[in-house]
């Protein structure tokens, strides 16, 4: 349970014959029968009905930020008022409960004023305005200065620098491949690797970034492909065709498309360079096999080409347009 | 004011007690009865069942083992199950059961179980009769020390014992802070005081801030199972295995009379050696090796370094526990302005040069360590009762342990934490987990650890009869107080209603409120029984006027005899009844007294008729 402990700020001590001024006592609690004189009565009401307005400095009756061993003197005074003990062989009625959290106050008081630290925070929280606002630039223009200090330190120590600058890199880079631009942060990754050249993570980064840019470039060239053929731009189609088989050789189906265009051409030899690439890369691709063979027999190697439908269809065999060509073959062996 | 009721402080240690008061603003110890400052905290129940406390029991340990309590103490306020009790268990010679509800321990003595409490509220009692010998009327009011690092269970148990023995104990103190107390009190001081009680049975360390009669405990730290019964058996562990090694294995374990007598020969020799360089140990026919062969003997010589040696880790320990207490209290060794030693262990050359050593600076000589708590404990009583204007004597203590519950997961969630100033308070809102939840139970516990099994379970609450609704939406707020004494309250409230909740205990480690009640109704009837303790005086007046007319009559029986053939042995006869009937006096058991009683008058008729010139009638004599 914490207390609203700001809220009220130390009131100056003003020229007052009656230290209760504007107090109003209870007279049920003050002719309570107890034996306890009229001015103890008053000044037990007085600080149980304070407890959660005063502030600990407040409680222990000193001024803000006084020091610690005023602290300890000044609890030493007030456990002698308010410890329950020190009432012996006394009637206390409900003073006693009074009494016990009064002095409960005043030790949780002196708990967080006698530790130099925590003193030192809650007579910063504490302040009065002023004094707060003083505090309050001092702390912003120290913060200021710490901060300039380690800019300082950075750029006048290059191991220091260089982390830095590799540190921010690979943050950069990461942002980068999220946001799907991926030869930008292979970039980064490739240019943090090269400045530390032991961390790992840059350098598995770099690869993967390198392998999401080409396929991202493969597609590209891929679709532009597509478009050329439409076009019937043969040669400008094949050659992006081309371009995408290298730029991401891990997927067949650019190498396939480049040979097709190739064959339609009538550029034989490039055709036969390209699915053979095809196959060399990806021996359980079909399509790959198939074109060969289209390419095969176009050069008149019946027989290889007839292995390499074959081997197709034993892939995919619902490859329809190999086994028709596989038809066609047979029947021209036949004829 | 008339300082017309008399009031004592007792300092109930692990292996000696003392009881203190405050005459004429002067603390000064009590003596017992038989002249003795320091009282064995020893317990027996005799062969003819007599109960004996103090000195008395302990000098009969060797040839009663099993029906000996010694170092109640340790067992106070602990759980059956608790490991420092399976510990005690296997070294202990007396037998221990568990309690009926199967969560205390139990000690049997002469075929009776008695609860820890009552045993140390035997001691109680005697101090409580010493100091009543003293004042030569009633004494009830007490304040009672135990160790700083006593938990609430230790301490409820503590003033259990104090209740039975019919004390009215006003207040349970800290040993360590009670020595303060005597040390600095009467004295103009404003310093920080570090004192180092190393006891029978259990080590403290506090450090106080002191000034202005105000002694503010700062932080406290101990291990209740680290004392001079440890050094002890160091020693019998190394004499037991030099024993075995030199007479082929025979082992001492086995026979409870010889390990009492290695036990008080140890003690005897750890103390020798805080004044001399080595300690001779001799006890004849300790045991026998085998059928119809020589009784063996043992004859050690232990030198003051092997003692340091068997017991170098024990001191380290306290050493750690004070640098943690110190850590805790947010000072450096060099702040500390003086070390008070405490506790007969502090004795030791070896312990003073380590405490030295840490601390930087000579420890106190100022204070007695045996007295010195119980003069405190006096001293708190008299301003307990009597507040004082020109000395006045405020004291401020500290919980020693983190005081919590058990949260989901088993963690422990600590309410109050440790060396927070006592007299505390903390609530804690607790909410229903399910819909239309009518009970909650609550595990309190003591410890250090973060995981609540490690923890002292103090006690198991039931919170029940809570408004049925939907879960979350009840709210009870329990408050967790711990008082001056360091003994824990719970209460609680629903938040919204105020309405005050049911709180049931289900499992604590002390005697529950009905067993104390029937306790103090038997020990009401032991009370009533001494009451014909007149009967019992002049009984005893009999037996002495008896003993004096049997024994003016020896020379004149002697002569008699000398003239005839028969009956050489009856003088010595004649003695041994004798001798019976002074030990039924001196125990106070009036059916041994009634049958020696008998005896005796028979012895006196014999001799009456041999001195006046009759003859031996033969037979009996």
């Amino acid at each position: 349970m914490k207390r609203a402990t700001a809220s009220g700020r130390p009131r100056k001590a003003g020229v007052s014959v009656d230290r209760y001024q504007g107090f109003v006592f209870n007279p049920a609690d003050l002719s309570e029968d107890v034996d306890l004189d009229f001015e103890r009565r008053r000044e037990i009401l007085h600080a149980q009905s304070n407890l959660q307005s005063w502030t600990h400095w407040q409680v222990l009756g000193l001024p803000w930020n006084a020091p610690a061993d005023a602290v300890r003197d000044a609890y030493r005074e007030k456990v002698k008022v308010f410890h329950p003990d020190r009432y012996p062989g006394k009637r206390l009625g409900s003073y006693r409960t009074r009494l016990e959290q009064v002095f409960r106050r005043v030790t949780e008081a002196r708990d967080v004023l006698a530790s130099e630290a925590s003193r030192a925070a809650y007579a910063a929280r504490t302040a009065p305005a002023d004094e707060f606002a003083r505090l309050e630039a001092r702390r912003l223009e120290d913060e200021q200065r710490a901060k300039e200090r380690r800019a300082r330190l950075a750029r006048s120590n290059p191991l220091v620098g260089r982390a830095g600058r590799v540190a921010e890199l690979l943050g950069r880079g990461k942002q980068q491949m999220a946001e799907g631009r991926f030869s930008q942060a292979m970039n980064d990754f490739l240019t943090a690797a090269s400045m530390d050249p032991g961390h790992a993570e840059a350098k598995t980064l770099a690869q993967e970034a390198r392998k999401r840019a080409g396929a991202e470039r493969a597609r590209e060239m891929w679709e532009k492909a597509q478009a050329a053929a439409l076009d019937d731009r043969l040669d400008l189609a094949q050659e992006l065709a081309a371009g995408a088989a290298e730029a991401d050789p891990a997927n067949p189906r650019y190498a396939v498309f480049a040979a097709r265009l190739a064959l339609r051409r009538g550029a034989i030899e490039s055709a036969r360079g390209l699915a053979e690439g095809a196959v060399r890369t990806a021996p359980s691709f079909a399509p790959a096999h198939e074109v060969l063979g289209e390419v095969l027999a176009e050069q008149g190697d019946k027989g290889s080409a007839r292995r390499e439908l074959e081997r197709s269809l034993e892939l995919d065999p619902s490859l329809a347009s190999a086994r028709d060509r596989l038809k066609k073959m047979r029947w021209s062996f036949l004829g | 004011m008339s300082e017309s009721e008399p009031f004592i402080g007792i300092d109930l240690g692990t292996t000696n007690s003392v009881v203190a008061t405050v005459i004429d603003g002067v603390p000064r110890v009590i003596a017992s009865r038989t002249g003795q400052i320091l009282t064995p905290s020893v317990v027996a129940v005799a062969k003819n069942g007599k109960r004996l406390v103090g000195g008395i029991a302990k000098r009969q340990a060797i040839t009663n083992a099993e029906n000996t309590v010694f170092a109640a103490k340790r067992l106070i306020g602990r759980r059956w199950g608790a490991k420092e009790v399976e510990d005690a268990r296997k070294v202990l010679p007396y037998q221990l059961v568990p309690g009926p509800e199967g969560h205390d321990v139990r000690v049997v003595l002469g075929g009776h179980s008695f609860a820890i409490a009552e045993i140390s509220a035997m001691v109680l009692a005697e101090l409580k009769a010493d100091a009543e010998a003293f004042f030569g009327r009633r004494v009830s009011k007490a304040v009672v020390t135990v160790p700083a690092y006593f938990n609430d269970g230790q301490r409820q148990a503590t003033k259990d014992a104090g209740r039975i023995a019919g004390l009215d104990t006003m207040r349970i103190i800290n040993e360590p802070t009670s020595a303060a107390l005597a040390y600095g009190f009467g004295k103009q001081m404003e310093k920080k005081v570090a004192v180092f009680d190393l006891g029978g049975g259990t080590f403290d360390v506090s450090i106080l801030d002191i000034g202005a009669g105000v002694f503010d405990v700062v932080a406290v730290g101990g291990d209740t199972y680290l004392g001079g019964e440890d050094f002890d058996r160091r020693v019998m562990d190394w004499l037991t295995f030099t024993f075995a090694k030199e007479h082929q294995g025979i082992d001492l374990r086995q026979d409870k009379m010889a390990l009492q007598r290695l036990k008080d020969a140890s003690e005897k020799a750890k103390i020798e050696l805080s004044t001399s360089q080595t300690a001779g140990i001799h006890l004849p026919f300790l045991a026998s090796s085998g059928e119809g062969k020589a009784a063996l003997h043992l004859e050690k010589q232990l030198p003051r370094e092997k003692l340091e040696e068997l017991t170098k880790d024990l001191v380290d320990r306290c050493i750690q526990v004070a640098e943690r207490t110190l850590r805790d209290a947010g000072i450096r060794p060099s702040q500390v302005g003086e070390v008070l030693l405490v506790g007969g262990m502090t004795r030791m050359p070896r312990v003073q040069q380590a405490v030295k050593h840490f601390f930087g600076r000579e420890p106190s000589r100022g204070v007695h360590p045996e007295e010195v708590v119980a003069l405190g404990a006096a001293i708190q009583a008299h301003s307990l009762l009597y507040p004082q204007k020109d000395r006045e004597v405020l004291l401020l203590d500290v919980t020693p342990q983190n005081l919590g519950i058990m949260v989901v997961g088993g963690y422990f969630s600590t309410i109050i934490a440790k060396n927070t100033t006592v007299p505390t308070s903390q609530t804690h809102v607790f909410t229903t987990v399910q819909d239309q939840q009518t009970s909650v139970r609550i595990a309190v516990l003591q410890g250090a650890s973060e995981k609540a099994i490690e923890n002292e379970l103090l006690g198991e609450f039931i919170l029940d009869g809570i408004r049925p609704a939907r879960r979350g939406e009840v709210e009870i707020e329990v408050a967790f107080d711990i008082s001056a004494d360091g003994i824990v309250g719970v209460s609680a409230r629903d938040v919204d209603t105020g309405q005050r909740q049911s709180i049931t205990v289900t499992a604590t480690s002390g005697l529950t409120e009905d067993e104390l009640r029937r306790i103090l109704d038997e020990n009401l009837d032991e009370l009533l029984e001494r009451k014909q303790s007149g009967e019992t005086d002049k009984q005893r007046d009999r037996l002495q006027a008896m003993i004096a007319d049997v024994e003016a009559l020896v020379p004149q029986v002697q002569a008699a005899l000398s003239r005839s053939h028969f009956g050489k042995d009856a003088v010595q006869k004649a003695q041994g009844v004798v001798a019976q009937a002074r030990s039924a006096i001196a125990t106070q058991d009036r059916e041994q007294m009634a049958t020696v009683e008998e005896r005796l008058d028979r012895t006196l008729q014999l001799f009456k008729g041999l001195a006046s010139g009759g003859t031996l009638p033969g037979g009996e004599a």
